[in-house]
């Protein structure tokens, strides 16, 4: 009796503890991880010439007073939100003549180019056009220490 | 003293004439009779709390032996008072009888809120299509302006995003349909381009964020346009000042910021350049003296922000201080800052009105804080500076057809409330030696000259620019200053470390009649656009003109003046100075915010005690009885959930007495007043993904 408790709570113990990693794993992906392509990122920088440049400036440095949206005040600003929070701002009150006039492809390569900017790597797979996807990769202003 | 049989009658006559007559004056001299909103009553009745421009309130409810303590006692969010919510919220209410008045959101609405619970009484909006759509001056803006005749006729007075000028009936909402046209005075009427000519009240172009100056019977009006780096034409809007009767909407009077032939400083525009330029507004707050009849008009840059070349001379009254009588508008005196303006230097901030003693003489003194942080202090009666202003030699232009003054007023007290120009080394990071090494081969490609060192021709092969600081957002910006009428210090919060490299480059063929504007050669151009200026469906949208540029290299120091992603110079990056205005001195002076994630967590500061850096930016502050009450203007997460504080410092010392956790950095100036018996604070924050709100705090309810 005491030895099928003590088996049934080590299966337990064994069940939650695998479920609790993959929960883990899934919710430490971050900007780190190569989330964008560099084809991706570089028709976004075409984009953001045309579209966002006008205000936060040739080199994503800001303007009179529209923010930065690279270097260490941005990421500071943003650092413990997601990518979906920023895509969400950008999709939904950007640019500020149109709001919402930007498709939603056309925002995530905007992203990414944002991405590359911040000199965060690029990856093999395209970043998401889907909020709820972006609302999964953390934005950490600071590279992880290796694992 | 007669001394007959009615004696004691004449003694008890004279007596009540006496007192009734101090009463009298106590009343007239603050401007604020019993019918009349104050501060003293717990009121806030102007943007900056009074007309002095003090942003001082005599509450002392919330104190730093409770400010720990303070809750959330109700929050507005703005976000459904405009089609879309909006991110930069910079309203400051006014509070009147415990009612606030302030604007909200992207469609700029009017709301009244209840004072104690922050519900909704009323909500005011004016649809204005297409014209608010590309207007000069976008979003929420800075709020609204209350007037009285003190019998119950109670007005809201406000500025909508397309440029008109509207009244409405404080206590429902309604317009007021005796001022102007059905409640609407139509302000581009009178707006002019070149030697007069009508702008399109459509399509023309001017706007405005600040709150009327609200004094008497008189509602006065300034104007803004839009961002003044790469403009279409030199001969852009020209700046007014206007005067309207606040009952009727009746134009009084107009000052002139660029005089027309035959007025004072005309010839400051050589060559009859006053005709062709245009800007030189005043965007930011106002103030009046009352008793003297005499309003302070701080005024910004012509056009071009950052080349001159088609205004030779001084161009009056460009960043001046101009003071003009409350009756007439007919000039009594101004004060250049900035001669031959083209670095910026707007005069951001409303001058600050104080009764001070110096050297045992009392004068009536009007301090301007401003983005070269500088506190210039004037006689207010006079205009002669209260401490002599030195003209000094400065670096002069090389950019063809520029002439810049050869000199350049530099107060020699109070002395400088933040760093106006990088000395290097001293001012260069040093957290290492290596980073200090590394801060002076970015400057390498840069010219560094001191204070008002002009922009050059930017070239990727040459120089990248002309190193300034606090240009474009201070310093001090249009949150502006507070002051204690008590004890005549100024407090004043101001960005330490925004470095920049000021450049001009030649327009692209057919954008531009201007030779020289904000740019570099070898960059791609785009238009430069002010934050929520918008060009709409049918009007001329920015261009690329240019290839593309590939983007910078991976391991290049690349975006500004950074050294591995920390600021060139050392901190502090920003501070807060309690300014004595007796002495002229700094009484104390401390790093302001907390110190950013980035800072905090950069991997080449590792095992290094870099102390409170404070943060860059400026941020607009409240005076109290005994408190300097202000939010930091960057959210962090280091030693507390992700957001920003609120903080109290102890108006004697700087110390840090207090601080309440906010869900987003403080995007407008804070204000306090009374309602219930009870004393609140009310900040707008916004910012990053958290979209505008009003939040006011109070004490938790005692038990």
């Amino acid at each position: 009796m005491k030895v099928k408790t003590t088996i049934v709570a080590l299966v337990a113990c064994t069940i939650i503890g695998v479920h609790y990693s993959t929960l883990r794993a899934q919710s430490s992906r971050s900007v780190w991880d190569g989330v964008y392509t560099e084809e991706q990122a570089k028709q976004g920088q075409g984009l953001y010439n045309e579209k966002c440049s006008s205000c936060h400036g040739d080199t994503l440095m800001g303007g009179e007073s529209a923010p930065a949206l690279a270097g260490g005040e941005f990421l500071s600003n943003w650092n413990g939100l997601t990518l979906g929070d920023l895509f969400e701002r950008i999709r939904t009150t950007m640019p500020q003549n149109r709001p919402g006039s930007v498709a939603r492809p056309a925002n995530a390569q905007i992203l990414a180019y944002m991405l590359s900017a911040n000199q965060f790597p690029a990856g093999k797979t395209e970043l998401s056009q889907q909020t709820e996807v972006l609302k999964e990769i953390k934005i950490d202003a600071q590279k992880p220490n290796p694992k | 003293m007669p001394r007959n049989a009615n004696g004691r009658n004449v003694l008890l006559t004279t007596a009540l004439s006496v007192v009734l007559g101090a009463l009298w004056i106590a009343i007239n001299a603050s401007g604020q009779g019993p019918g009349l909103p104050s501060t003293q009553k717990g009121d806030w009745p102007y943007y900056t709390a009074d007309l002095k421009g003090t942003k001082y309130s005599p509450l002392d409810q919330i104190n730093a032996s409770n400010f720990n303590k303070l809750e959330v006692a109700w929050r507005f969010k703005t976000d459904n008072m405009g089609p879309r919510p909006e991110y930069k919220l910079e309203g400051t209410p006014v509070a009147i009888n415990g009612n606030l008045y302030v604007t909200a959101g992207t469609r700029r609405s009017v709301i009244s809120l209840d004072g104690k619970t922050g519900e909704l009484n009323w909500s005011y909006a004016l649809r204005e299509g297409n014209r608010a759509a590309i207007a000069a001056r976008q979003l929420s803006g800075r709020g609204v302006s209350f007037w009285t005749d003190g019998k119950g006729d109670d007005r809201v007075v406000y500025v909508t995003t397309g440029y008109r000028l509207v009244e409405i009936n404080a206590h429902t909402g309604a317009v007021i349909t005796s001022f102007g046209k059905d409640g609407i005075v139509d302000l581009k009427v009178g707006m002019i381009t070149g030697s007069g000519q009508q702008i399109d009240l459509e399509t023309g172009e001017a706007g405005l964020h600040s709150t009327p100056l609200i004094v008497k019977d008189v509602a006065i009006i300034g104007s803004s346009f839009k961002e003044g780096m790469t403009p279409v034409t030199h001969n852009n809007t020209k700046g007014l000042v206007r005067a309207y009767d606040v009952r009727t909407g009746k134009l009084l009077w107009t000052f002139n910021t660029i005089p027309k032939p035959g007025e004072f400083g005309n010839e400051t525009w050589e060559n009859g350049s006053w005709a062709t330029n245009g800007n030189t507004g005043v965007w930011t707050q106002m103030t009046v003296d009352e008793d003297l009849g005499l309003v302070y008009l701080p005024v910004e840059d012509p056009t071009s922000d950052y080349y001159g070349g088609h205004r030779p001379g001084n161009n009056l009254f460009g960043d001046s201080l101009v003071c003009v009588d409350l009756k007439t508008g007919i000039r009594k005196w101004h004060y250049q800052v900035v001669h031959h303006p083209i670095w910026d230097f707007d005069l951001s901030s409303a001058p600050i009105l104080a009764d001070i003693n110096v050297n045992g003489k009392a004068i009536k003194a009007v301090a301007l804080p401003s983005k070269e942080a500088f506190l210039y202090v004037f006689d207010r009666v006079t205009g002669e500076p209260v401490w002599p202003m030195e003209e000094r030699p400065v670096q002069q232009s090389d950019v063809p057809g520029e002439k810049t003054s050869p000199t350049q007023p530099f107060p020699t007290k109070p002395p400088a409330y933040a760093r106006n120009y990088l000395k290097v080394p001293d001012d260069l990071i040093d957290f290492t030696p290596e980073m200090r090494a590394q801060a002076k081969d970015v400057l390498a490609r840069y010219r560094v000259a001191g204070m008002f060192n002009p922009p050059l021709v930017g070239d990727g092969n040459g120089l990248l620019g002309a190193i300034n600081v606090g240009n474009a957002g201070g310093g001090t910006n249009w949150p502006g200053a507070g002051y204690d009428p008590e004890t005549h210090i100024v407090y004043a919060q101001a960005s330490n470390s925004s470095a920049a490299g000021l450049s001009v480059r030649k327009p692209p063929g057919g954008f531009s009649d201007l030779n020289y504007f904000a740019g570099r050669n070898d960059q791609p151009f785009r238009e430069a656009l002010g934050p929520g200026f918008g060009t709409a469906a049918d009007s001329p949208l920015a261009k690329t003109i240019g290839k593309p540029q590939p983007p910078p290299p991976a391991n290049a120091p690349a975006y500004g003046l950074n050294v591995q992603g920390l600021p060139i110079m050392k901190p502090p990056y920003g501070v807060i100075s309690a300014i004595n205005l007796d002495r002229g001195d700094l009484q104390w002076q401390v790093p302001f915010g907390e110190t950013p994630d980035n800072i905090v967590n950069n991997p080449a500061l590792k095992g290094i005690n870099i102390g409170n850096t404070g943060q860059n930016g400026s941020v607009g502050l409240l005076v109290t009885k005994t408190l300097v009450i202000l939010g930091d203007s960057q959210v962090t997460s280091i030693t507390h959930p992700r957001g920003a504080m609120l903080r109290a410092y102890d108006k004697a010392t700087g110390k840090e007495v207090g601080a309440v956790w906010m869900p987003a950095a403080q995007s407008g100036s804070p204000m306090t007043y009374s309602a219930g018996g009870k004393q609140y604070i009310v900040i707008a924050v916004s910012g990053g993904a958290y979209s505008g709100e009003y939040i006011a705090f109070s004490l938790p309810a005692t038990d």
